[in-house]
């Protein structure tokens, strides 16, 4: 059995696990994969690191940044994409581009830079989760470090203003969120009925957009109009996070109990597929009711009829 | 649409590519697309809302990867900065505009790294990255002529322009072009669209060729 693995991450709130993107990303892959996490929660003691989070330590490996977390774990044999072809990893790849150029812009925007989010919702929440002094300074650091990102990947001619690259930054998540609604489409996960690398990213980005609550939501109502994607992250909340809706596993589960975890997920699903599908069945094109043989049609009847469209 | 791919050619990595039309001047890939779909040409109506998506995402990969390592590896490694990059970039500026110049986009290439995470990477990680997305690629196109079958799209005028600007612009060491072709049927498709769009008996004006 591979070295105990200890993720420390921000915390969560809203009914999330965790708040942060990148934290949420690498524990909605850790629970896909099945790897076993201990996760320790930045809370606002001088224990540990701030910057650099989410950070995975095993025995005597430590590694930071969410594709690296998820390839350590993918060598520890921890694997969400085992039955993934070789075309479908590749979709992986250039969809998560899509979400890092596209998405993460906007949504940076949205908890940073923002002053109306940033000062009522993002600098509380993050303050009181650091120690006085750091609670200070950090969250101005972080904020600035967002918009210094969105500026220098974003802000080039034929910008010259910052209210021009924001106009532009939320027209481009808009679109990414369309795309993102087309591609999952009915399914379940984006490749099939098992969650993947994908579904994490997509989850970790999604999930605090929809759930924060926020005074200037303009992302997030468009967001909440695509009803696929909010199914898709409820659906992961109570699959994969139910069992610890205020926080997240306690830590050292032994194997029994992460089996009898898979079977409860695997039968949760399967119960929801059959709930769609009957979904599905209610909702497919009813034929036109059929009237009384003892009524004889109109001329103007009879072709309203026959032009009755066949699908939605 | 041979001007998309024309102008895509005339790009050096990290340059911005143009187009003149009449008055107006339309530049960078994404405006002139647009610019030549309100025109009335497109090269990806044929395909459905879900393709369309996989097009706009292996685009953002393409230049979320190939790009950065480009600009990484003309401002970043110090070899090819100091023996190539340096003395091209400064060349029509008289002294010191020329130093001054270049150091300035040295700068402002970092500060751009840095900014997207990519400012602890060493040489062998971005190679890697740059295998990691010709890999994704190959994969995609698979054996397909183009990587939507039969049509060119954005897509391929896009992932052209990269490949060729990294086949044929000689640098210090030539580890990014071998990376490149591993693959062969990159390497066919790169071949394909020069013999295609480019070539003697082809609509194109530059001459040019593989190696």
């Amino acid at each position: 059995m591979a070295a105990p693995l200890e993720l420390r991450c921000w915390g969560g709130g809203w009914g999330l696990p965790s708040v942060h993107s990148e934290s949420l990303v690498v524990l909605a892959y850790a629970k896909f994969s099945g790897a076993p996490l201990k996760v320790s929660v930045i809370d606002n003691t001088w224990r540990g690191s701030r910057g650099d989070v989410p950070i995975l330590t095993s025995e005597d490996n430590t590694v930071s940044q969410p594709a690296k977390i998820l390839n350590f774990l993918r060598k520890q044999k921890y694997n969400a994409d085992y039955q993934l072809s070789a075309k479908q990893g590749a979709d992986t790849l250039a969809y998560i581009a899509l979400l890092e150029e596209k998405l993460l812009p906007a949504v940076l925007h949205t908890f940073w830079v923002e002053n109306d989010n940033y000062f009522t919702v993002t600098k509380p929440w993050f303050a009181s989760r650091i120690p006085f002094p750091l609670s200070l300074i950090l969250p101005g650091r972080m904020s600035k470090r967002a918009l210094n990102r969105i500026l220098i990947t974003k802000g080039e001619p034929p910008f010259f203003h910052l209210k021009e690259v924001e106009a532009q930054i939320y027209r481009d998540a808009k679109e990414c969120l369309n795309l993102l609604s087309n591609r999952l489409g009915t399914s379940q996960f984006f490749f099939g009925n098992m969650p993947t690398t994908l579904d994490a990213y997509v989850f970790g980005f999604l999930a605090p957009l929809y759930k924060v609550c926020f005074p200037k939501v303009q992302l997030q109502e468009h967001l909440k109009q695509l009803s696929n994607l909010c199914r898709f992250c409820d659906d992961i909340l109570s699959c994969y996070f139910r069992l610890s809706f205020a926080g997240f596993s306690p830590a050292g589960q032994d194997t029994i109990d992460a089996n009898l975890q898979k079977l409860t997920q695997l039968v949760n699903k399967e119960s929801n597929l059959i709930e769609k599908m009957d979904d599905n069945l209610r909702q497919s094109p009813q034929l036109p009711p059929r009237k009384l043989p003892t009524l004889k049609l109109t001329k103007a009847d009879e072709e309203s009829n026959s032009f009755q469209p066949l699908s939605p | 649409m041979s001007l998309v791919a024309e102008a895509l050619v005339s790009q050096v990595a990290g340059k911005v590519p143009f187009i003149h039309v009449g008055n107006q001047v339309v530049s960078e890939l994404g405006p002139i697309v647009q610019f030549v779909k309100a025109k009335g040409h497109s090269l990806s109506d044929g395909l459905d809302e879900v393709q369309k998506a996989e097009m706009k995402a292996y685009m953002e990969l393409v230049n979320n990867m190939l790009l950065t390592a480009e600009l990484y590896l003309q401002w970043c490694d110090e070899a090819t900065v100091g023996e190539i990059t340096h003395s091209r970039y400064g060349f029509p500026y008289p002294w010191p505009l020329n130093h001054i110049l270049a150091y300035q986009k040295q700068w402002e290439v970092k500060r751009k790294m840095k900014a997207i995470g990519w400012g602890n990477k060493t040489l062998d990680q971005v190679l890697e990255d740059v295998d990691q997305c010709c890999q994704a690629l190959s994969q995609r196109l698979g054996t397909q002529p183009y990587f939507f079958n039969k049509q060119p799209t954005e897509l391929d005028a896009l992932v052209f322009g990269h490949l060729f600007t990294i086949l044929t612009t000689q640098l210090t060491n030539d580890e990014l072009s071998e990376k490149v072709k591993n693959y062969s049927n990159l390497l066919a498709f790169c071949r394909r669209i020069e013999q295609n769009y480019f070539g003697e008996n082809g609509k194109g004006r530059i001459p040019l060729r593989l190696a």
